[in-house]
Parts: structure tokens; C-alpha cells; sequence
């Protein structure tokens, strides 16, 4: 009735043909390899990893350029850069980023996740300090997961909105960590928490890499295989992209809430361990920026703040970026005020850059 | 009441829903035959949404019969309507925009391994083999497109197709052409048509009643949550159609007083 320009139009949908008539209409055509590789890039460009892909490889070429030319001013490829940013402040993020951007596709936020990070911490030195890292481990990720859960019962049963109530529950546990340990830091001490063989676990260096950087590549694989190809995680992209869709076809939204909040706490506990052994100690309170930086990553990763959109692949890169970013200004030796300012910008641009995508995504 | 098992595929009784003191839904019986397709019509605020919610299985009744195939079904939620086969494709939220095609068409019902991996690439490839033969789409470059990208008629279809593959023997379409250009309502129901003939039973709720008109087997009309109107296509005129949804059973009755 309204449309008149489409009329010349062949009809959208028709009566159905045999597959032999159509086969005789659309005969089968091997798709090429340039068809293929095209297909596939425009996967990846729908799921919001392309681009951020594009220009973290291009900051990459141009500070590693810069560092070979002048590798005095600007010591980028220099080992002990490599080892300590690349491979340890980069996974640290990535897998926050990865735990945020999960819970983010199922159309959830958890702003309690630096209080978490700080309390399973915590419960990790603790314990490891009394029955030795073995129990110390296991306690700090059951901590995580069940201080994530309640978040996530509260959320699923109360319906109040995920930001306000993680929210709340950040100030609690933050409160809860000062509580447990008092306002002066958890020591993990040598030979009583910590041994050799912990260190090299979670915190070796190894040259131009660190553990964490191997505990990154088989996670971020686990993440992958998990949310991409299990049929869990398709779950997860149905719930966050259209919950009554999602309904309508017999998943059940509650469940899937859940799950992603469960893997969320797991992964937040998996980095309070990371955490804890690399810097020995953690002082209640001071974790608190963990968690917008880690939200940061996955939205500079193409997560989309709607739910439903956002890859693991993603997430590492935000991750990457950031981080990346951070590096580039400490040795080109900028002031302080610098980084926060210029990661601040790169939030806000890489959000209006997944809005205009949302738009037109394919 | 009874009735031969075989002559319906789906019949309720007396559905009343209660919202708390609000009834929305009071005593309404119907059946749907086999390969029937069945116009359910009304205002805004008839109680049709809440009548293809319970038909459908995603809202509870609070009381009433649900008999399928003769077999009167004790709790009637989503895992048992699936098994029965009944899609229904909800306006707009038939699907999840920013998943692509093939995964929407098996979404919840992926194809797995024993260890619940998906086989993508069979995947991809089935729901291609569907978009060229279910339904035949046009403008569709490949069934890893994202949802988001298909115009409101494709994705129309694409929910029809889901619905077909996966052989449902109901299939219920909440105000299907109320986003669709002109030609692609044609088609639609010129397709519901073609269902007919697979022996597909469906269930049109609509508002436009020259599209239920002009497909439909038989009319429903519901008016203030209760059923005024049951009638055979060959039985009644768009004019009494027009009469019972736009003034309820006052209109009926000055209709058929002549009055109307």
C-alpha cells in the first residue's frame, strides 16, 4: 500500500520450487578463492573485528619501525619491553576483556568486577598463605564465580538493571576485602604461599614472553571454540541479541544468564591468581580501574554495549590496543595525563564507531 | 464436548487468562483442522497476542483444555509445543538481528557434535540448500548475511523457512504482513496458501482483513477477550468481518439486522 518503488521489484518471496527447478535456474557455481577469502572478511568486518584488526596492525608496524630506526628514543622492541608489556599487561587485560565481553554479548555488565578481582585476590593469598597454593588457586576461582553469580541471581530474578546493581555489589565487596584483611595489603610470602614452581606458572619470564601470555593464547582458544562454536555460546549471541526470539524458540534466558556470569567470575579468578603471584601482594581497594578497562577493551573490540554482537578475537585486540596505546606514550615519554586522556578518547571513538555499525552491519 | 480424534489438529476449551484481577481472556473455544488456515481476527486489545502467546506455549493459561491431535496436553509450555510443532513467528522478534541467517535458522536446535560443537560449515550449508528451496529468497547473497541486513520481508521468510524446515505442523503468524511491502504480502500469503497443500495447518492473526480474507479458510474474531464470531469462509463477507471486529458482537447483531 505504502511502497510503489518496489513494485518493478522481483517479489521477495514466492512459492516454493523443486530443488531441480532451481537448480536449473541457479545452477551451482564453485565459489573461487578470492569469493571465499571476500566472504569471510565480511564475516569478521559484521562482527565488529575488522577495522580495530586494521589499525592495532598498523600502530604495531609503526611503532616497531620507530623503534628499529630509533631504537634509543623509542625502545619498543627492546626484550624487556616485549616481556613486560607485551606479554604481561596485555593478557592481564585481554582475558578481563574477554570475561566483560561475554557477559556484554549476553546483554549483561558486571561493575563489580575490579572488587571481585581484588577480594578473590585476596582469598587466594589467604588461603595460600594457610593450606598452600594448591587450595589457594581453586578457593580464589570459587570466590570469583560465586561473588559473579550472586550478581547474576540478583539481575535474573529482580530484573533491576545489571549496571545498578553490580554497581552496588562493587562498593560491598570492596567494603567486604577491608573487612576480611584490614586496610594494609595481603603478602603472598616465599616459601610459604609462593614457591618456584607458582611463579613459574603464573608469572615466568621467560625472555621476550611470560606465562601469562600462554595462559592467554590456550583461554582466548577455550574462549573461542566456547562461544563460537559450541551451541552454549550461540546461546549467549541469541539471549543478549533478542531475548523473545531467543524465547520463542525454547532457550531459556535465565540459564544463559547465569552460564555467562559463571564464566565471567571464572575468569575474573583466573587473573586475581595472575595478579596476586606477579605483584606478590594486593592491597584491598586499589583494583577498582580493572573494570571500566576491561568494559573499554571489549568495546574497542566491537562488543556491542546492546548485547548480541562481539567476538573473543575482538576483545584480545581492544585488549591489544589499549594497552598498546598505553606503551607508545609512556616511551615516547609523555606525561602522565597523557594516557588517560588519549585511552579516554579511544573509548569514546571506538563506541560511536560500533553505533554507526550497528546500523549497517553485515 | 466430543469429537473424533482425527478430525482437528488442534482444539482448546474454555482458555481463560487472568492477569491478576484483569481477565483478558474469558472461556474461549475453538479448533483448527488439519491443513486449515485460520484467520484470527480483532482490535487492538482483543486478547489475540495473549491467545497466540498460550496457543504457542510462551504464557501459561490460567485455566482451560489444550488438545492436540485428540490428546489432551496436561502442561502446555514451549518444550512441549516444539515437540507438537507449532512455530509461531512473533512481529519482529522472530529473530536475533545480529546473528547471521544460518545460525539463526538453527538457533536452539543447532546441528552438534556429542560434545555440543557445532558443525558450522553443515550448518552454512543446509541453510543455503533452504533459502534456495524452501523458500525461494531473492537478494540474498549467502546464509552467513547477518539478519540485520535483510529487508523486514526476507527476514519474514527466512522465519517461515525455519518454521518449514523443521517440519511444524502449526504455524502461527502474529501480524506477518504489517512490515511487508505490498508485493511481498502477496506473496506471503500466496505462500500460506502453498502450506496449505503440504499439509501444514497455520494460524493468521491480522488486523487487515482483506489479507485474512482473501487466504483464510475460516475466521475467528475476538472482541474484548471473548470469541463473537466462528464462522466458515463461504458463510460470512469482509462486510461482517468488518462489522464484529470494529464494533464487537453489537455490530454483529446490527449486521445482521441489517442495520450495520
Amino acid at each position: 500500500m505504502t511502497d510503489t518503488k518496489n513494485n518493478d521489484q522481483p517479489p521477495i518471496l514466492d512459492v516454493p520450487l523443486a530443488t531441480e527447478a532451481i537448480r536449473q535456474v541457479r545452477p551451482d557455481k564453485p565459489k573461487g578463492l578470492v569469493a571465499t577469502a571476500l566472504d569471510n572478511l565480511q564475516y569478521v568486518r559484521g562482527r565488529g573485528a575488522l577495522e580495530i584488526g586494521i589499525i592495532f596492525f598498523l600502530l604495531l608496524v609503526a611503532f616497531s619501525v620507530t623503534s628499529v630506526v630509533a631504537g634509543n628514543q623509542f625502545p619498543f622492541l627492546s626484550q624487556q619491553n616485549l616481556s613486560a608489556v607485551i606479554s604481561q599487561s596485555i593478557p592481564v587485560l585481554a582475558l578481563l576483556g574477554i570475561a566483560a565481553g561475554i557477559l556484554m554479548i549476553a546483554g549483561e555488565f558486571d561493575l563489580s568486577l575490579g572488587a571481585n578481582l581484588g577480594f578473590s585476590a585476596i582469598v587466594f593469598i589467604r588461603v595460600s598463605e594457610s593450606f598452600g597454593w594448591g587450595f589457594g588457586i581453586p578457593a580464589a576461582i570459587a570466590s570469583a564465580m560465586g561473588i559473579a553469580l550472586i550478581n547474576g541471581l540478583i539481575v535474573v530474578l529482580t530484573r533491576i538493571p545489571s549496571f545498578i546493581a553490580t554497581l552496588g555489589m562493587g562498593f560491598f565487596w570492596t567494603g567486604a576485602s577491608i573487612f576480611v584483611n584490614g586496610t594494609t595489603a595481603a603478602i603472598l610470602t616465599e616459601g610459604k604461599g609462593k614457591d618456584a614452581t607458582l611463579v613459574a606458572l603464573f608469572a615466568g619470564d621467560y625472555g621476550f614472553f611470560r606465562s601469562q601470555l600462554v595462559w592467554l593464547l590456550i583461554i582466548g582458544l577455550l574462549a573461542w571454540a566456547f562461544l563460537h562454536r559450541h551451541r552454549r555460546g550461540n546461546h549467549i549471541f541469541a539471549v543478549g541479541g533478542n531475548e523473545a526470539a531467543a524465547k520463542a524458540i525454547s532457550i531459556n534466558p535465565v540459564k544463559v544468564k547465569l552460564m555467562a556470569f559463571a564464566i565471567f567470575g571464572a575468569l575474573v579468578g583466573v587473573v586475581s591468581i595472575l595478579v596476586a603471584v606477579r605483584t606478590s601482594s594486593m592491597q584491598p581497594g586499589t583494583t577498582g580501574d580493572f573494570t571500566l578497562m576491561a568494559i573499554a577493551a571489549a568495546v574497542v573490540g566491537g562488543c556491542s554495549l546492546n548485547g548480541g554482537r562481539g567476538s573473543v578475537i575482538g576483545m584480545i585486540i581492544g585488549a591489544a590496543l589499549i594497552q598498546l596505546v598505553q606503551n607508545g606514550l609512556i616511551l615516547g615519554r609523555a606525561p602522565g595525563f597523557y594516557i588517560q586522556l588519549f585511552v579516554g578518547l579511544i573509548i569514546v571513538i571506538a563506541a560511536i564507531f560500533n553505533k554507526l555499525m550497528e546500523g549497517k552491519a553485515s | 464436548m466430543t469429537a473424533t480424534p482425527n478430525d482437528y489438529l488442534l482444539r482448546v476449551e474454555n482458555i481463560t487468562k487472568k492477569y491478576g484481577a484483569n481477565t483478558v481472556l474469558r472461556d474461549v473455544s475453538f479448533d483448527i483442522g488439519k491443513s486449515e488456515v485460520v484467520g484470527l481476527l480483532g482490535d487492538n486489545g482483543a486478547g489475540k497476542s495473549t491467545l497466540v502467546k498460550i496457543l504457542s506455549g510462551v504464557v501459561p493459561m490460567t485455566s482451560g483444555g489444550y488438545y492436540w491431535d485428540g490428546a489432551k496436553q496436561t502442561a502446555v509450555n514451549r518444550t512441549v509445543t516444539e515437540q507438537l510443532g507449532v512455530e509461531t513467528i512473533f512481529q519482529d522478534s522472530a529473530l536475533v538481528p545480529q546473528m547471521s541467517i544460518s545460525r539463526n535458522i538453527f538457533m536452539g536446535r543447532e546441528i552438534t557434535n556429542k560434545f555440543g560443537f557445532m558443525k558450522v560449515k553443515q550448518m552454512d550449508e543446509i541453510a543455503t540448500e533452504i533459502l534456495d528451496t524452501v523458500v525461494t529468497i531473492e537478494g540474498i547473497k549467502s546464509s552467513r548475511q547477518l539478519v540485520a541486513s535483510l529487508s523486514g520481508g526476507q527476514a519474514q521468510a527466512v522465519a517461515i523457512a525455519r518454521a518449514v524446515h523443521f517440519k511444524s505442523s502449526l504455524l502461527i503468524l502474529d501480524e506477518p504482513t504489517s512490515a511487508l511491502a505490498v508485493r511481498a504480502t502477496e506473496a506471503l500469503l500466496s505462500y500460506l496458501r502453498q502450506l496449505k497443500t503440504e499439509g501444514i495447518s497455520s494460524v493468521l492473526v491480522t488486523h487487515n482483513l482483506h489479507h485474512a480474507y482473501q487466504v483464510c479458510d475460516r475466521h475467528i474474531v475476538m472482541n474484548h477477550g471473548k470469541k463473537i464470531l466462528d464462522t466458515r469462509r463461504e458463510d460470512t463477507s469482509v462486510e461482517e468481518l468488518t462489522a464484529a471486529v470494529v464494533e464487537g458482537a453489537v455490530g454483529l447483531k446490527r449486521f445482521r439486522d441489517g442495520t450495520f
